[in-house]
């Protein structure tokens, strides 16, 4: 184990740099989530939104030359799959676990088959691919060595992801439409009384975490990798869900799960750059081991709404 | 007399719930719903520029047409039929293992390694052995998120999906690593020794062992759910963990213990796939059975028979899948798209049925 290659300047940029922009995916997601979970949605189906963004995405961005149209329809993508779990919980009251998986499951199988379909002339090694979303380079502050590297020249996407952080916990605790949004993942039969449309609010926490969950997973493709394939999302939208529980379902605790996450997964990478005697596969084990450990020592969450999970009805 | 408001009568559409559904509503949702899903998959075909009626055609003939057809469907459903058991024994508890997948892998690593040091042994007893090895790989790997959850109550859905990825790099480095087939390029094991796998068991076909293993299995099982008091414990506490605290019921043990079933049966998937399919250890022998076990769990109204009519029907589906690719040039990745859509949509239709539409003569 090369130390002296480790404990170098380079070396702590891009694992902080790296950290940042791995974060994001599930920082979208997340964010998304804790919104989608106060409002009593469960929605284990984030795997499949986050999915779902990245294919359409990448798709819409391949069709149209435009990484933002892109982007949008990402979110236009996640936002489906978000309705159709708001339509399986709230007005179907279907088994909120049952629907998740299931609408995992369906839009694992969807995009697959879509993308057989569309790029079904492309063969052999040349996979279809477009050129990702450029580093922003913040002028003046981006010359700071190291610090300016990693905070101020990353994508356009995670300084986005990085403000909703603080406009969810704004309107999680500062609004009078967030109060009347936790107060029906708590208890929706006493806002009811009051006359508060709680399916449309269901709704709408539901199709706002699609949305996100969307937009994480468009930049795996349009923003990181520059292609989809099959599996792109390798388990992030669960590791979202175990990073809100995790985080007591409190934005700034989950933003600071998800770097830590992101520090993980990016201190393996770069492990695997510097070339240590250590099989990688077990590197590649690390985040998804954290994740067991992260939710094993949380011991029992406090936090969780109260109405999560909970089917309602008036009769 | 004087005359009150005028009371009108008249004819009115009630959208009402019904007290029961009776079975004839049942299999009018599951219809339905396979009508339903049906239909949307038609779309996809067409999206697809493909033959709606070609493709369906070609799917029903890969399918059943004729004894080689028959046979393969029998082969496809076998790991299915282990799986949806697996999912079908922890959903009765609650319990929800989504870690079947990892399970699969995890029995056939077992079943691969003592297959190594069973060249010499008389077949009954390597296949014996290889059946034993899955069913206790799989075990270890269903008792780790079982012991977390019993003990320290830890979500039990979170870690086995985690445990599904963690176990896909785990082989990955013994096959690069331990394993490989010495001189072959390919990521795979060598075979495995002539008395390890799985007889034949129907003539002039390639069904092996492992389908008289599945559904000897499903019968086991329906024995065990439902006539043992261990298997009431577990239904039990499926229908009200509080009830069955208040009845002595030691929720710790029946959760490890539900775990270690799902996880075993799983495994004996694993097993099961090497020992009479593949012959060999690949990273590529599970098409996500572990998953779709989930979707015929669900479908089979977590009853075993209806597990394996399921399976048989979702097995029907992937292997006339080929046949649809090469007649009518629909990916068979349709297929997946379609095993889920056909749960929703069932989900669906049984939620509706359980309303109807009454017309009435009522006043206003």
């Amino acid at each position: 184990m090369m130390l002296s290659e480790i404990l170098t300047s380079a070396f702590f940029t891009s694992l902080f740099s790296g950290m940042l922009r791995i974060t994001t995916p599930i920082l979208f997601g997340a964010t998304g989530l804790v919104v989608t979970n106060r409002s009593g949605i469960l929605n284990l189906g984030v795997e499949g939104a986050m999915l779902m963004g990245s294919f359409v995405g990448f798709l819409v961005a391949y069709q149209s030359g435009s990484l933002w149209q892109g982007v949008f329809m990402a979110a236009v993508g996640g936002g489906i799959v978000g309705l159709l779990m708001a339509f399986m919980s709230v007005t179907l009251r279907v088994n909120q676990t049952v629907a998740g998986l299931a609408i995992n499951l369906l839009f694992t199988g969807v995009t697959l088959y879509l993308y057989r379909i569309i790029f079904a002339d492309f063969s052999g090694s040349i996979l279809p691919n477009v050129e990702i979303f450029q580093a922003v380079h913040i002028p003046g502050l981006s010359e700071i060595p190291v610090i300016g590297e990693v905070v101020f020249s990353q994508q356009i996407l995670t300084y986005i992801g990085f403000l909703f952080v603080p406009l969810v916990f704004y309107f999680l605790y500062r609004t009078k439409y967030g109060l009347i949004l936790r107060c029906i993942g708590e208890n929706p039969a006493a806002i009811d009384m009051k006359g508060v449309n709680i399916s449309a609010y269901r709704y709408g926490a539901t199709i706002f975490g699609g949305m996100m969950a969307g937009v994480g997973g468009v930049f795996l493709t349009v923003a990181s990798a520059g292609l989809f394939m099959q599996g792109i999302t390798g388990g992030r939208g669960w590791i979202v869900i175990a990073i809100v529980i995790f985080g007591d379902w409190k934005p700034v605790r989950i933003m600071l799960l998800s770097m830590f996450f992101g520090l993980i997964d990016s201190f393996s990478l770069q492990l695997q750059g510097v070339g240590i005697n250590f099989p990688y596969q077990f590197l590649l084990t690390l985040p998804y081991v954290f994740t067991i450990l992260g939710i094993t020592l949380g011991g029992r969450r406090a936090g969780a709404p109260l109405a999560l999970g909970v089917h309602y009805s008036r009769e | 007399m004087t005359e009150g408001p005028q009371l009108k009568r008249k004819w009115k559409w009630r959208f009402e719930k019904r007290d029961r559904t009776g079975p004839l509503i049942q299999l009018a949702a599951l219809i339905g719903g396979l009508t339903g899903a049906l239909l949307i998959s038609a779309i996809l075909i067409v999206t697809a520029k493909a033959d709606i009626w070609l493709a369906f055609g070609s799917l029903f003939r890969g399918a059943f047409g004729g004894w080689y057809a028959f046979t393969q469907t029998l082969i496809q459903s076998t790991p299915l039929i282990f799986t949806g058991l697996a999912v079908l024994v922890s959903f009765k508890a609650k319990i929800f293992n989504i870690g079947a997948e990892g399970q699969f892998f995890a029995g056939a690593m077992a079943a691969f390694w003592v297959s190594i040091s069973l060249a010499g042994f008389p077949r009954p007893v390597a296949v014996l052995i290889i059946v034993l090895a899955s069913l206790f790989g799989g075990a270890l790997y269903g008792a780790i998120p079982g012991i977390l959850k019993a003990v320290l109550g830890v979500n039990e859905i979170i870690v086995t999906v985690m445990m599904n990825y963690i176990i896909q790099f785990i082989l990955s480095y013994m096959i690069s690593n331990h394993w490989r087939d010495p001189g072959d390029y390919y990521l795979q094991t060598a075979f495995i020794p002539e008395n390890v796998r799985f007889p034949m068991v129907l003539p002039h076909s390639r069904v092996h062992l492992g389908f008289l293993l599945a559904v000897t299995a499903a019968v086991v099982i329906f024995c065990f759910l439902w006539k043992t008091p261990s298997g009431f414990e577990i239904r039990a506490l499926g229908e009200s963990r509080s009830a069955s605290r208040y009845k002595g019921i030691d929720t710790k043990r029946i959760i490890i213990l539900v775990m270690v079933i799902s996880g075993a049966i799983a495994g004996l998937a694993g097993g099961s796939e090497i020992a009479g399919v593949h012959h060999r250890l690949r990273l590529d022998i599970s098409t996500g059975y572990g998953y779709t076990g989930i979707i015929i769990a669900l479908l089979g109204k977590l009853h075993p028979f209806g597990v394996v009519a399921a399976a048989v029907f979702f097995g029907a589906l992937v292997n006339g899948s080929t046949s649809m690719q090469v007649s009518a040039g629909v990916p068979v990745a349709l297929v997946y798209a379609l095993q889920s859509l056909v749960l929703i949509c069932v989900m669906a239709a049984e939620v509706l049925s359980q309303y109807r539409i009454r017309r009435v003569y009522d006043v206003e």
